[in-house]
């Protein structure tokens, strides 16, 4: 038996068995909420490890969710949207959602965005948390020295690539949208800056990238990066 | 600019207010108890009343009656004949009493008037209760005048009282009246004997009468249009005092007649040299004519009656109006009076002729300083003279005969009338020329007697020579001088068209007419602009670059501007709403529309009436040019509605067909498999599997599109326009193309290519094209993505190494639910929406998509999207 245990808060029955069979056959443990009320009573009482959910709910809006349940927990929660407009997903990240789903999903896709936000549950564990050092597959941060490394060569990162670098580390797993990486970086968030902000992301993953051809920085088109968890 | 001027009066707002008129032939007959006693009525069943200015004379009658009713600042009541007219509109009562509608507003109030008092407080929606009297209307006037030999200041337009929604007459019957009057005891009502009475009580019964005739008019013509007598009835207008009387004869014609009525004016060299009061006085003629609903006309000509006479024909008038004095103004050299070459030139016009018993007759003052003598040209004349002599003297030396010499002070004559401005120098040089001629060269010489017997009349001869020649030279130059100044003021209207034709927004507009305006009047103008009722910042348009500023002029009279715009009326400078403003102010409107504001920097110098007529022309025009460009645009926006909606319309059809293929095959399978998987082996079951999947898939990828499409619909607004890096929109798009055996290239000319661009669009623009290569190339047939920089341009391109596209396809291969290959209607699939809609993402960005050969085969299909320019904030 996994486990996770996993809150599947969708109103729609064929969407919902579809997660449940799929979490079923991948020995997930699931809970089932079929609206927002419920789901934030099953998130307080049963304390699951991810929330899947879906944010056109019969009763309230997923982003209200979300913001109800971030008072007090800091669960991974996964967004699914019926809703092609970027603005629902940056809204639903901005409001503390880790993920995104956008339908039609494959089974496939579901299980990745899992199994990304399983590691990201492992980096979160109590001994990971405070370190001054991150290391993620090849890549190492030493947040004291001020210094990145690379297959144990130190990168030549200027110091705007060094504060992207460190953000995407703190929050690796994590979709960060374009405003929250230019607010964090700049302080504010206009055009000329998203222009910039893709330059220096370029060469930052030209540069994190030369060696292997592993992916570190994920570009969610539209939305905004995330940095990728290696698996050992 | 007649029709101009007819826009002008049908705009006349509709009032919003209910505006009655208690109407009585003399003070006195309780006009102002009549209308309280209504006012009472009206509260009696609920109706806000409140009483704005009420003049009781103190009568304990009326003081009795104003008891129980609400008053409009009641402390300073008694007192002061004036009301606040802002604090009445902040009240906004139901109905409001205002007495004695003609009354002239003291200095400082908004209005010069009571009228337009009450105009605007109609407008704003507020019901009025009023009175006036008989002689209180404009074109009774002079009638009043004959029976009552006092003349009334306080006069209101017809037009006001014939708009009223309801008139009632007060009447009383004259005896009863006088009787009253010597119980009361007041003083000016004894003039009024019983005789005066009656006519005035005709007088005000006959008004009421004409009104109704006028309404019932109204209401008939409304159900036959184009009802419309032919008579046109025309007013010379003109400085003299006496004009306003027959202006008004004429007025009361054309309304008893129901004809058009035009106001015409002949604008003679000697209008240059009328003095101000004159042209004042001119102004206010021409004001009243308007006001009385003429149509204004200005021409140019020397001969007047000439003038008149060919208006009359070309505007079809049917009756000529002038007065006693103009028809018997006889030029001191013209053979004939005005009406006996009207008559002439106009042998079947009606003319009446109005006497006008202003003593005495009525001669317009010319300017005095065309009598004054000026050194330059006396000066000029001696040298002329003196030279014309010399040339004499060595004509007379060489032995010429008289005769030349003769011819050459003749010569000098005429140049002296070219050159001088006035005719009395030629004349005086005539004289002196025969003087010396007579003196120096005829026999006998250093004498003025004369030998010869032909002298006398030769001398003659030559001073009325000089005097014919000085004066058609003169004549000649006076036409030239009006000539072009009418040609001046052509070309100007016809500049601002032309220049408002070629202007593209309405700043291009604004900077066009200021422009024509500054180079026609002189002065610096400035305008606001209507932006949902609020007026916007001002345009300013100085004259030159030296002029002062006048920000702080705008700023303080920007309340005038505001009220203008919310009035839809002229105010400022030489009106008579804020008469005291240092500008003038003007709607530049439409009939339904008001476009702007427009100041006109006046300082102390009124425009006078020809520029005013062709300031309205302009403003018009500008109005006209707005809202043009007002309604092209909406078309625009209208076509691309009904394009929207033709795309809608197609796509409907399109999907219906294309989705219902999929779904058949999708539920089909799927109530196979329910109904007999067991009997299926796993192969087979494998096979429908696949199926399903691989129909389900493709319904995915066609709502994707129907996304992008929906998106479009909404309009240009809905684009996320912003900088990506190229390499991340392609790469993404790879992430979601169909899962093939075709090898892809990417290559990009640059590091970092970046376009401003909504991502989500181009990448569904490199899927779909992408996808096309896929499925019509075979297996194995290599793809290449090239991302390059040109200029302001990146240039998309993909390639393919397939079997190409034939070049009869080609033009129609980005047409909507265009199938390529595939020509039956009932087809499986159709690819038309994908490419159409590359087609339509990438011309909404502004660029164009295109499709050529690749070499040696394949097809490759470009596009090009805007370039970014990035600046890297460190």
């Amino acid at each position: 038996m996994n486990k996770y245990l996993i809150l599947v808060v969708e109103d729609d029955v064929p969407i919902r068995n579809l997660i449940t069979t799929t979490l079923k056959t991948h020995d997930y443990r699931y809970l089932i909420a079929p609206n927002g009320e419920s789901a934030i009573l099953e998130a307080s009482s049963h304390n699951p490890d991810i929330i899947l959910l879906d944010l056109g709910l019969p009763d309230v809006d997923g982003v209200e969710v979300i913001k109800k349940i971030r008072t007090w927990s800091n669960v991974p929660i996964i967004v699914i949207s019926a809703r092609s407009e970027d603005t629902d997903k940056i809204e639903a990240l901005d409001a503390g959602a880790d993920d995104y789903l956008t339908k039609p999903f494959s089974v496939e896709e579901l299980l990745a965005r899992l199994r990304v936000t399983q590691r990201r549950l492992s980096m979160m564990m109590p001994e990971m948390q405070n370190e001054s050092v991150f290391q993620n597959g090849q890549l190492k941060v030493d947040y004291a020295a001020g210094c990145a490394y690379m297959n144990g060569e130190e990168l030549h990162l200027t110091p705007i690539e060094y504060k992207l670098l460190c953000l995407l580390c703190q929050n690796a797993g994590k979709v960060l949208t374009h405003t929250f990486i230019t607010q964090k970086i700049w302080g504010s968030s206009w055009e000329n800056e998203i222009a910039s902000l893709r330059v220096f992301m370029a060469t930052l993953r030209k540069k994190l990238e030369k060696g292997g051809g592993v992916q570190y920085i994920q570009t969610h088109i539209g939305v905004g990066y995330r940095m990728m968890k290696i698996e050992e | 600019m007649e029709k101009q001027v007819l826009d002008r009066n049908k705009s006349k707002n509709i009032l919003k207010g209910q505006l009655k008129i208690f109407f009585g032939y003399t003070s006195g007959v309780g006009k102002t108890y009549a209308m309280l006693k209504a006012a009472h009525k009206a509260k009696d069943r609920g109706i806000d009343v409140v009483v704005g200015v009420v003049n009781t004379h103190e009568d304990p009658l009326l003081l009795s009656l104003l008891e129980g009713l609400e008053c409009l600042s009641c402390n300073d009541q008694k007192n002061s004949h004036e009301f606040d007219l802002d604090q009445a509109i902040k009240r906004k009562p139901k109905l409001l009493l205002i007495d004695d509608l003609a009354h002239i507003n003291a200095k400082g109030c908004r209005h010069n008037k009571r009228y337009q008092d009450v105009k605007e407080l109609l407008n704003t929606g507020i019901d009025v209760y009023t009175t006036v009297d008989v002689s209180n209307i404009e074109s009774l006037n002079d009638m009043v005048f004959t029976i009552t030999h006092q003349k009334m200041e306080e006069r209101i337009p017809d037009s006001v009282f014939d708009n009223a929604q309801q008139v009632e007459l007060v009447d009383i019957d004259p005896q009863e009246l006088i009787e009253r009057f010597s119980n009361t005891s007041i003083a000016s009502m004894e003039v009024f004997t019983l005789e005066k009475l009656t006519a005035l009580r005709e007088l005000a019964l006959r008004r009421c009468a004409d009104r109704m005739t006028l309404l019932s008019e109204n209401v008939r013509m409304n159900y036959k249009l184009g009802y419309y007598t032919d008579e046109h009835i025309l007013v010379c207008l003109s400085s003299a005092p006496s004009n306003a009387k027959i202006i008004r004869t004429a007025a009361r014609m054309a309304y008893a007649f129901k004809g058009a009525f035009s106001a015409l004016y002949v604008e003679t060299p000697e209008y240059a040299q009328m003095s101000e009061e004159d042209k004042d006085r001119l102004r206010s003629n021409i004001h009243l004519a308007q006001q009385l609903g003429a149509e204004i006309e200005w021409v140019y000509g020397e001969d007047v009656s000439y003038q008149i006479a060919e208006f009359a024909r070309l505007f079809r008038v049917t009756t000529l109006v002038i007065g006693r004095s103009q028809a018997a103004n006889k030029k001191m050299f013209s053979k004939s009076s005005l009406t006996e070459k009207l008559l002439i030139y106009a042998p079947n016009l009606d003319t009446h002729i109005i006497p006008d018993n202003v003593q005495p007759a009525f001669h317009p003052r010319l300017k005095k300083t065309a009598f004054e003598l000026s050194l330059r040209d006396l000066l000029i004349c001696a040298i002329i003279l003196l030279l014309a002599t010399l040339l004499s003297v060595i004509f007379s030396r060489l032995g010429f005969t008289e005769t030349n010499i003769f011819t050459v002070y003749i010569l000098a004559v005429l140049i002296i009338s070219l050159i001088t401005v006035h005719l009395s120098y030629a004349l005086m040089a005539s004289i002196v020329s025969v003087l010396i001629f007579n003196y120096f060269f005829a026999v006998p010489t250093f004498s003025f007697a004369a030998y010869n017997q032909g002298y006398p009349i030769s001398f003659i001869a030559m001073f009325i020579f000089a005097l014919i020649t000085g004066s058609s030279s003169r004549r000649l130059k006076d036409r030239t001088k009006y000539a072009i100044e009418s040609a001046y003021r052509t070309k100007a209207l016809f500049d601002t068209s032309q220049l408002l034709q070629h202007a593209k927004n309405s700043d291009e507009i604004l900077q066009a007419t200021a422009s024509q305006l500054i180079k026609l009047l002189d002065r610096d103008v400035f305008i606001y602009l209507n932006n949902n009722d609020e007026l916007s910042e001002p345009h300013i348009y100085k004259k030159n670059e030296e002029s002062p500023n006048f920000e702080e002029l705008c700023t303080s009279e920007k309340n005038i501007a505001e009220w203008v715009l919310k009035n839809n009326k002229l105010a400022g400078a030489a009106t008579e709403t804020f008469s005291e403003a240092k500008c003038l102010y003007l709607a530049i409107r439409t009939i339904n529309h008001v476009y702007g504001v427009i100041g006109i920097v006046i300082q102390n110098e009124p425009l006078e009436a020809l520029e005013n007529s062709i300031l309205l022309s302009i403003l018009t025009e500008c109005a006209l040019t707005l809202e043009n460009q007002k309604n092209a645009r909406e078309k625009e926006e209208a076509a691309i509605l009904a394009k929207n909606e033709q795309l809608r319309a197609n796509l409907l059809r399109a999907i219906s067909h294309d989705l219902r293929t999929p779904l058949t095959s999708i539920s089909g399978n799927a109530s196979n498999l329910l109904s007999n998987g067991e009997e299926f082996d796993e192969d087979m079951k494998h096979h429908i599997y696949t199926d399903i999947y691989e129909d389900a898939m493709w319904l995915i990828n066609l709502v994707e599109n129907l996304l992008s499409v929906s998106r479009i619909e909404e309009g240009h607004m809905n684009l996320h326009m912003q900088a990506e890096l190229m390499e991340e929109v392609v790469g993404e798009a790879l992430r979601h193309v169909s899962k093939s055996n075709h090898p892809i290239t990417t290559s990009f000319s640059d590091e970092f290519i970046l376009a401003k661009i909504d991502a989500k669009l181009i990448v569904q623009v490199i899927i779909n094209i992408v996808d096309n290569a896929i499925k019509y190339t075979p297996e194995g047939t290599s793809i290449e993505i090239k991302c390059e920089k040109a200029g302001k341009k990146v240039l998309v391109s993909i390639a393919d190494t397939g079997q190409g596209i034939p070049d009869e396809i080609k033009p129609r291969i980005f047409d909507m639910f265009y199938s390529g290959a595939n020509k039956v209607a009932d087809s499986r699939r159709s690819m038309g929406l994908g490419l159409s809609l590359c087609k339509l993402i990438i011309n909404l960005h502004g660029e164009e998509i295109q499709v050529t050969d690749n070499q040696p085969h394949g097809s490759i299909f470009s596009f090009t999207l805007p370039a970014e320019e990035v600046v890297l904030y460190e």
